[in-house]
């Protein structure tokens, strides 16, 4: 019974994430790195002290984790033109310039730890692949941006 | 002489089919609890993981296909082709896999604990049989021609494993605890309304 009534604590504080914080991202991968980069790498736990201040750390870790789960959910159901915008909307929020952004998240493929903990190898491993997709396409588009137009 | 040697060879024959009896019954109560609570995981993670419909669509649907194709350049049509394919690959690679799991578990377990006519036993193998095969078809097929050698050949498989799911859930379906449903009206000590 207690867990069933912390659960409607747990729905009330990823309302509130939703309603407060989340709207802030520029989309669904700014989300999912931002909700992400709230857990422990040691221990898998999510912190967020504003939350866990009007709630409690255990209510606020499992919101986190929800919306975590729902953000990853999000992206795998974008088709691949979408995950492209999704990930040039995020390129442009960081501020980094297009060639270095590209080329880190070539090699070091940050987004493979930000999938949330007990997620399906098959669907990680789609996300992976899509994500290494748009990075090409981004980086084609680049070298078109880049690349002198001939005169006619 | 000769009447000893036979009363031997009878008595080790009979000695060898106990053994071998005794090997076949299940160790302890403690293996089969696990074993039925892997396979109740297998069968989740086939019907959650592996078989939606809208990740079947995503994997072997078109759209993304003709996305990349309109782009026009050579480097990311392969670059997706090969992505593609290995994710197909390794979605049917995985179905492939756990089917195996679940019916080496059904041969060897789920029968006992359900009473099934040997209709639907039959049925049920010939399921299995016919997912195997289709399985490995359809790996021959992407491995030679990519991943949409047979899109519609995929989706049917999918459903096939689908409905095969949904047979052996029933048999397992005394691992899922029912909730009562006078619960769904109480109300928390803070007055809470409690989910059922």
């Amino acid at each position: 019974m207690i867990a069933k009534a912390k659960r409607a604590d747990v729905l009330a504080a990823s309302e509130d994430l939703r309603r407060r914080t989340l709207p802030y991202t520029s989309g669904s991968l700014d989300r999912l790195i931002y909700l992400a980069s709230m857990r422990d790498y040691n221990t898998g736990i999510y912190v967020h002290e504003g939350l866990a201040a009007r709630f409690s750390p255990e209510v606020a870790c499992e919101a986190l984790a929800d919306c975590h789960r729902e953000s990853f959910q999000e992206l795998t159901s974008l088709q691949l033109k979408n995950l492209a915008e999704q990930l040039e909307l995020y390129m442009r929020s960081t501020g980094t310039a297009p060639g270095d952004f590209l080329r880190s998240w070539k090699d070091l493929a940050p987004y493979r730890v930000a999938v949330p903990l007990g997620t399906d190898s098959l669907l990680a491993e789609f996300l992976f692949s899509n994500l290494k997709i748009a990075l090409a396409i981004l980086e084609h588009r680049h070298s078109q941006v880049l690349e002198p137009t001939p005169a006619a | 002489m000769m009447q000893l040697v036979i009363f031997l060879a009878v008595g080790t024959g009979l000695l060898v089919l106990l053994l071998v009896a005794i090997r076949r019954q299940p160790s302890h109560a403690a293996g089969s609890a696990g074993e039925l609570v892997t396979a109740k995981r297998t069968l989740e993670s086939l019907q959650l993981g592996l078989l939606p419909a809208d990740l079947v669509e995503q994997v072997f649907g078109r759209q993304d296909f003709a996305y990349i194709s309109s782009i026009g350049s050579n480097e990311l049509t392969d670059l997706f082709m090969s992505e593609r394919k290995r994710l197909a690959l390794m979605w049917i690679g995985q179905i492939r896999k756990q089917v195996r799991a679940l019916k080496d578990f059904h041969v060897s377990r789920s029968r006992m604990f359900t009473h099934m006519s040997r209709w639907r036993e039959f049925s049920i193998a010939l399921d299995f049989a016919g997912l195997e095969i289709r399985c490995r078809v359809l790996q021959l097929l992407m491995r030679w021609r990519g991943p949409y050698a047979a899109p519609n050949f995929a989706r049917r498989t999918a459903t096939t494993a689908g409905r095969l799911c949904s047979v052996l859930d029933q048999s397992l379906a005394f691992l899922t605890p029912g909730t009562p449903a006078r619960l769904g009206s109480e109300s928390g000590a803070d007055g809470t309304t409690l989910i059922g």
